[in-house]
């Protein structure tokens, strides 16, 4: 057998070769919290032939890790955890006669849901890149994979950086009906490709171009949203199998004199649902004495609903249905600010960062969402 | 009338069409050396989409609106709520 002592030499080698030196250059942990009020059709959590409440809180921690293994490689490590509570709406706190999902999932109560995401970037020479993005998510009734690829490679001088990537993600879920019956696992595939130019435009300015096409095939809705009817009843969501998505954004970044930074950008989608929607942010930066940063940001949402959003279904259609307020014709308005300080340390890691934040969504349809958070982190 | 799946179709292809002028036309046209690059090289100019450091309200506008993706990331999957 001449395989065997190949076997036995690749076994060696493997073993007694070195690994890479390992230096962790980051850690960071941060807390966020999502607060949201709000009425939408798609809850069935209200009187009859009204929109039913949304009330949620989403309690999120998160660790990132970031690590250099020798010359080449770099490895991202992020762990975000959502603890959900009301993630899907409670008809038996209105005295409904049934009780749908949460009587199977306790999706209502409280979902605790976690991700390990990694991203490894491959340095193959001065100026080329690759990536590799793997991550695996978990919730109650729900499982998704993720796995990404990327390269980029600079040019002139590195004034311009041009990227590609793909992702590719497969969610696996419970089928449930609005009786709270499971009907087995339901799947959905997304297929997502990225394009992504920098360009340095001045010694204070750089812009970013990127569009990112998206294919989803498979059960596009969650299976627990509820139509509302023209009769005052509740009907199951029917959405098409398969949807298109394409997002456009360009930004700008300048640098201000007086040690500030202002960032403006502007975002394009379009599906082939037809819905199309326009977003515009913009950040204003400004560095403070002590190692202090105050950050203030707005940013404005638009979208059109597809033609088969409704909040008077017809109880004896056949065609496509949603009550979504997630999918109605809207505006949403998000400003927020944030305190951060980087401090250089002199022993062990290099400085310690902390920040704080505050930003309020508001919507056209009066969902609100109210987001503190606060980060720690250390580099080495 | 035109269908919106055509119409998505075509702002694809627009867009792909250009991002490859640009990526082409840019390369080159502004050389900023390296030592004159210290303020677009300040983190105050970064933008992150993941991880610890991307907005809050990236995961808002992700899971609470019909229009998500773009700057490097899917438009849906991978969560419960899209």
């Amino acid at each position: 057998m001449t395989s065997t002592p190949a076997l036995l030499t690749l076994l060696l080698t493997v073993a007694t070769s070195t690994a890479p030196p390992y230096e962790i250059e980051s850690v960071r942990l941060r807390y966020t919290q999502f607060h949201q009020t709000g009425l939408g059709y798609q809850s069935a959590a209200g009187p009859p032939g009204a929109p039913g409440s949304e009330w949620a809180r989403v309690e999120q921690p998160q660790a990132e890790v970031t690590a250099r293994l020798g010359e080449r490689i770099t490895e991202r490590v992020w762990i975000p955890v959502d603890v959900v509570t009301a993630a899907s709406p409670d008809h038996s706190r209105y005295g409904r006669p049934y009780d749908a999902v949460d009587t199977v999932t306790t999706a209502s109560r409280s979902t605790p849901s976690g991700t390990v995401d990694t991203f490894t970037t491959y340095h193959w020479d001065r100026v080329t890149d690759f990536t590799m993005r793997a991550a695996f998510h978990s919730e109650e009734p729900f499982e998704s994979w993720i796995v990404g690829l990327g390269a980029s490679r600079s040019f002139a001088e590195d004034n311009t950086v041009v990227g590609v990537s793909a992702n590719q993600i497969l969610d696996w879920f419970d089928h449930f009906s609005l009786d709270g019956n499971r009907h087995g696992r339901a799947t959905r595939s997304t297929t997502n490709v990225n394009v992504d130019v920098t360009q340095v435009l001045s010694q204070t300015t750089l812009a970013n171009f990127s569009y990112g096409g998206t294919i989803q095939v498979g059960t596009l809705g969650n299976t627990w949203s509820s139509v509302q009817l023209a009769d005052g009843s509740r009907g199951e969501e029917r959405l098409p199998g398969h949807r298109l998505r394409n997002a456009a954004t360009g930004r700008v970044a300048q640098w201000l004199p007086w040690n500030g930074a202002l960032t403006l950008s502007y975002r394009a989608y379009l599906d082939s649902w037809g819905i199309a929607a326009h977003s515009s942010e913009g950040t204003l930066a400004q560095r403070l004495p002590a190692g202090l940063t105050l950050r203030a940001n707005y940013r404005i949402h638009w979208q059109s609903a597809p033609g088969f959003f409704t909040i008077a279904g017809d109880p004896a259609g056949l065609g496509f249905r949603t009550s979504d307020s997630d999918l109605g014709r809207l505006h949403a308005q998000t400003f927020g600010g944030a305190l951060l300080l980087d401090l250089p340390l002199a022993r062990r890691a290099r400085d310690l960062h902390v920040d704080i934040g505050y930003e309020r969504y508001l919507r056209s349809d009066n969902l609100r969402v109210d987001v503190t958070t606060c980060a720690v982190g250390f580099r080495f | 009338m035109t269908s919106p799946p055509r119409i998505a179709r075509g702002l694809a292809a627009l867009v792909a069409v250009v991002t490859l002028v640009l990526a082409t036309a840019f390369a080159g046209c502004v050389v900023v050396p390296q030592n004159r690059r210290y303020s677009v090289a300040d983190p105050l100019l970064r933008y992150q989409t993941v991880g610890v450091d991307a907005p809050a309200h990236q995961k808002l506008s992700g899971s609470r609106a019909a229009a998500a993706g773009g700057a490097g990331t899917p438009a849906g999957g991978g969560c419960a709520c899209q």
